[in-house]
């Protein structure tokens, strides 16, 4: 582990830093709101980008586990008074043990019928979030889960939660960089671009790929519990099929060869969401055409877009040099 | 009882079918599951709603021109969605189609509004039979309709020039263009075909269920399923694993739990993908994928 490798996301990371400790002072306290949701989704992107980025494997349950997550959350803190730290870690382990042992299961499938079975595990999901009233609050959600708190001191308003939220979402990148270069993150690698080559050389595709869903799982569930705990209220509607689709056409738009891209998708996304909101009716129909006439002139999406034109410009200065 | 969830079962059965065909043939023509396909579900309803009752025409004709309207939304669609990115990652084109989808939903919203819409029956009246069963005639219509339909599709695919022209193209675009077959067109045909018979399942639902913006999302998702039980890429399988759908809908719903019919239906699903994952026919066109 060398650090240069860890020098280009520090850096991004430090200059991400200064800019939300400003931030508070800049944007109204809507745009706010729309960040600190926005951070969730980020995690949950990151997650789509480990499975499919890293992975090469489609889940469309994301959403779903996210929820998961925020279910646990809320049970732990409303019904066994658990302190919030404590049931934020175990909303995580709890989200990525559940995905890891349905790894074994589903993996069983190769990409497509994996693809399917996420598919259906999202509509179970979605359905128990709606009718199991014992677990879920059924379709009355779950209101008053506490607010976020640490050492006694309680997360009143959202400039202490965008500071907290940032940090989680920071390390989250970290880690995510830090699997990146390790062999695991090699071997996830290694199956997203030849599962039977991988096999060969001694990679459990099997157990990596479980693996991977567990730790997508757990940011799932990091997220979850993020946003039990600045909502204080869940509900059905949120965890839907859609919104699983969304964090993919985000992962897409920003490019899946980096985390970075996760970021750049899921800020993208949600900020249109806010700018096109004037146009109220037609903004969605906008936004459809915006995802094709994306795809179709730009299918790396935009981290790809930058560094095919970086290239281009570096190829460019080099021939110069030589003539 | 049993008799008039059977007769809904079926009909429902053959409309998952149907839309599940549409799906089965794009994937064989060009290796993409399109995700709007229950998109044109929703699309031929409207259309259909727009020529029946804004327009004022018969229920048959309406039905003929939304056919022909919804071709061209095929061929469109085609064009625009999928030619583009031929050459892309498969994802690429899932998220477009995915973009489609949205893009559809939205524009009937903005075109029709969000209030639901229905269309005239094609058959109208009830049965009663024997012992007390009512049967809406509608169901029996569907299920004439979508066997005629699928009786005409299976002709044009096994017994014509252009069957075997799409049919090639299915197997090998790059072979294909060599034996001087149009790609562009056989694809296109395609489309139109799938785009046909999906929209003509959202006219046959109309006066059933109403026409909304969201109907396509639900169909569509059942329609996985039944693809996926009935065995990937495999036409006869996408219409058997249509028809489970709908009977496991319509009986499951009364004899197990009605909150939870859609997770019956998959958890249906997911028993297939794990023990039998190749589904009920295995699609000759298996390998490729």
């Amino acid at each position: 582990m060398k650090s240069h490798q860890y020098r280009n996301s520090l850096f991004v990371i430090l200059l991400m830093a200064v800019l939300v400790f400003f931030l508070p002072q800049l944007v109204s306290s809507y745009i706010l709101n729309v960040l600190i949701v926005g951070m969730c989704t980020y995690l949950c992107v990151m997650s789509v980008y480990v499975l499919l980025g890293m992975c090469g494997q489609n889940s469309f349950a994301q959403a779903g586990l996210w929820g998961v997550g925020g279910y646990i959350t809320a049970n732990l803190t409303i019904k066994l008074d658990m302190a919030q730290i404590p049931s934020m870690l175990l909303s995580i382990l709890g989200t990525a043990l559940i995905c890891f042992v349905l790894g074994f299961a589903f993996f069983r499938l190769k990409q497509y019928y994996f693809t399917f079975a996420t598919i259906g595990l999202m509509t179970i999901l979605n359905s128990l979030f709606t009718n199991w009233n014992e677990g879920t609050g059924g379709a009355i959600g779950m209101k008053d889960i506490p607010e976020f708190g640490v050492f006694g001191i309680t997360f009143s308003n959202d400039t202490q939660y965008l500071y907290l939220y940032f940090g989680l979402c920071a390390i989250a990148f970290l880690l995510i960089k830090v699997l990146y270069n390790s062999a695991l993150g090699r071997s996830f690698m290694a199956i997203r671009d030849n599962e039977i080559a991988a096999n060969c050389m001694g990679v459990n595709s099997l157990l990596t790929k479980s693996i991977a869903f567990g730790i997508s799982g757990a940011l799932c569930g990091l997220a979850g519990a993020m946003y039990a705990f600045y909502a204080g209220y869940l509900s059905y509607p949120t965890f839907t099929y859609n919104q699983s689709t969304l964090y993919l056409v985000m992962l897409m738009l920003g490019g899946t060869m980096s985390p970075v891209g996760a970021v750049i998708g899921s800020f993208v996304i949600i900020m249109l969401q806010e700018w096109l909101r004037p146009l109220q009716e037609v903004m969605m129909f906008i936004y459809g055409v915006g995802i094709i006439v994306l795809m179709v002139f730009q299918p790396e999406g935009i981290l790809g877009g930058v560094k095919s034109l970086y290239d281009k410009c570096k190829n460019r200065g080099k021939a110069r040099i030589e003539a | 009882m049993n008799l008039q969830l059977f007769v809904s079962g079926i009909s429902m059965g053959f409309v998952y079918g149907m839309i599940a065909m549409g799906m089965v043939l794009i994937f064989r023509s060009v290796g993409v599951m399109n995700f709007a396909q229950g998109e044109f579900l929703m699309f031929g309803g409207y259309l259909c709603y727009t020529f029946n009752q804004l327009v004022g025409l018969n229920i048959v004709v309406s039905m003929i021109l939304a056919c022909l309207a919804m071709a061209i939304v095929g061929i469109i669609f085609q064009r625009f969605v999928y030619w583009p990115l031929r050459t892309a990652q498969v994802r690429a084109i899932i998220v477009s189609m995915m973009g489609a989808s949205i893009a559809f939903k939205e524009g009937a919203k903005l075109i029709w509004g969000s209030m639901p819409k229905n269309a005239d029956k094609l058959m109208e009246g009830t049965i009663q039979t024997a012992s007390g069963a009512f049967i809406q005639k509608q169901y029996l219509a569907i299920i004439l309709v979508a066997v005629i339909l699928m009786v005409l599709v299976y002709i044009l695919l096994e017994k014509t020039f252009i069957g075997n022209i799409m049919q090639a193209t299915a197997q090998d675009q790059y072979t294909a263009s060599l034996m001087g077959i149009p790609v562009v067109l056989s694809i296109s045909l395609t489309f139109a075909i799938s785009a046909v018979i999906t929209g003509i399942c959202g006219g046959l639902l109309a006066p059933i269920f109403f026409i909304n913006t969201t109907m396509g999302a639900t169909a569509g998702s059942k329609a996985f399923a039944a693809i996926v039980i009935g065995g990937f890429g495999s036409i006869p399988g996408a219409i058997i694993g249509g028809l489970i759908v709908g009977l496991i809908e319509s009986f499951g719903g009364v004899y197990i739990s009605s909150t939870y019919q859609l997770v019956i239906i998959y958890v249906v699903l997911i028993l297939f993908l794990m023990f039998r994952p190749q589904g009920i026919f295995g699609g000759k066109i298996q390998e490729k994928a």
